[in-house]
């Protein structure tokens, strides 16, 4: 299937209208909020409240975003395990030479699980309802970030397929002259050396020529300039500081009326 | 001639610099994204091995300083890789920008000390370790490490500090010294003084 279609929202919710930069700046502030949660019941609720506005706000049908957030169990297994398995505790539960499971490593553990959880939907619902070229002209616009830094991003990924198709060519142009890099250890070396110094000094040579070509049209912006994208604030900037306090008020008083855990602070004390 | 030397380098990063920082990084993001895949293909062969390949995560402030040698390309070029992940749409996305800053700052600051003058492995490999460092402050925050049985804690950085040093020291200051004999390094270090007085005479 084709990625590019797959990837366009059905419908644009108000979330894909608000200004990228200010949605960013929230989302940073409900990071850090969330980082400094240890009340493993107030996280629980953050998880699957934003799991809940994923699919209500992202714009995509329920079997993308059910797809899309399939590999969320992976990510709870991995963040959850080592802790579980050798965090520091009092009550044992489980304990084979190295390894201690106790009451409250695997609280903790699954807590950790649950906030890289509760992450990766918030980054979701993030990069689902903006698009990348978006973010950068209202970060110009609105958060006076030089042109250079945001021009410089949006055309490098637009020639990383460049150095896609490079690799490529490298690749086939190796593999007719029949050099092969040994095996184990040497071969990671030569194949670093076969690919990685040519890829590198073409890709610098490129964006090298590209960059000059871009400060000859005024892309550095040392004049006022016009954008071809113009972005502003709109009342749709202030729906989502609201949205994000009550999801994040209901979330802490779920956890306060209904605790699954009943555990206030995970961290060992 | 100095005069103009001087003006260029109050000027800061040229577009050039930062382009070809960005497209560096952005390469080693598509990396960093595959990277993972890596890492948890050692971790079945010891306890905590994947750490012994944390320190490719930091490669980017290292490899991108050494070949461009200008004040604040490291810190921009482990964002710039790390913002990759997040136009990926990957389940790290958000935790990154707090990593990538962190990780950048610390490989920019040891760069700094040495006054942005010291461009060898072992400074490279300081500057991993600096990345490292920074690595391990989110990692409070949010893996709650402190609370690992000390053993494991003490293993744990131990193995991300050889990395950073083998993967972010030597191994990048091994692939520059390749990208240097072909000779477009000479496209982006900053003019010596004593190149314009030779144009003088």
């Amino acid at each position: 299937m084709n990625m590019r279609r797959f990837l366009t929202p059905k419908v644009q919710t108000w979330m894909h209208r608000a200004n990228p930069a200010s949605k960013l700046v929230m989302m940073l502030l409900l990071f850090v909020m969330t980082l400094l949660t240890h009340r493993l019941d107030f996280i629980f609720y953050q998880a699957v409240l934003f799991i809940v506005l994923l699919f209500a706000l992202s714009g995509y049908q329920p079997w993308k975003v059910a797809l899309i957030i399939l590999p969320f169990v992976l990510v709870f297994v991995s963040s959850a395990t080592t802790m579980i398995l050798f965090g520091k505790g009092d009550t044992l539960w489980w304990a084979w030479g190295l390894l201690h499971i106790s009451e409250e490593s695997f609280y903790r553990g699954i807590h950790i699980g649950l906030k890289a959880v509760t992450f990766a939907s918030q980054g979701l619902l993030f990069v689902l309802t903006t698009s990348s070229v978006a973010l950068f002209y209202a970060l110009m616009q609105q958060m006076k970030l030089p042109p250079k830094y945001a021009y410089s991003f949006m055309a490098s990924v637009r020639l990383l397929p460049m150095v896609w198709e490079e690799l490529l060519v490298r690749r086939n142009a190796l593999l007719i002259r029949g050099l092969r890099p040994p095996r184990g250890l040497a071969g990671l070396a030569t194949g670093a050396k076969l690919y990685a110094v040519p890829l590198l000094s073409q890709s610098i040579r490129r964006a090298h020529r590209v960059a000059v070509a871009m400060e000859a049209k005024a892309f550095d912006g040392s004049r006022p300039r016009t954008y071809f994208y113009p972005t502003a604030y709109s009342r749709y900037d202030l729906w989502i500081p609201v949205l994000l306090i009550i999801v994040q008020a209901l979330a802490y008083t779920l956890a306060m009326l209904y605790p699954p855990f009943g555990i206030a602070d995970v961290r060992y004390h | 001639m100095s005069e103009m030397a001087k003006r260029q380098a109050a000027r800061g990063l040229k577009l050039s610099d930062l382009l070809v920082t960005v497209l560096i990084s952005v390469v080693l993001g598509v990396v960093y994204h595959f990277w993972s895949s890596v890492y948890s293909l050692l971790s079945p062969l010891f306890f905590q091995a994947d750490e012994l390949v944390y320190g490719m995560w930091f490669l980017a402030s290292t490899l991108v300083f050494l070949l461009i040698r200008k004040p604040g390309v490291a810190l921009i070029a482990e964002v710039a890789a790390a913002h990759v992940e997040i136009l990926f749409g990957s389940e790290w996305g958000i935790q990154l920008v707090l990593y990538s800053v962190l990780q950048g700052l610390g490989a920019e600051l040891v760069f700094a000390a040495f006054r942005y003058r010291k461009f060898s492995a072992s400074v490279a490999a300081l500057a991993g370790i600096g990345a490292a460092i920074g690595s391990i402050i989110p990692d409070f925050f949010y893996g709650y490490v402190q609370d690992y049985a000390p053993w494991l804690l003490t293993a744990k950085y131990i193995m991300r500090a050889i990395s950073s040093v083998v993967i972010c020291g030597y191994f990048a200051y091994g692939l520059v010294k390749a990208v240097e004999a072909t000779g477009v390094t000479a496209l982006l270090r900053p003019v010596d003084p004593k190149d314009y007085a030779a144009l003088d005479k």
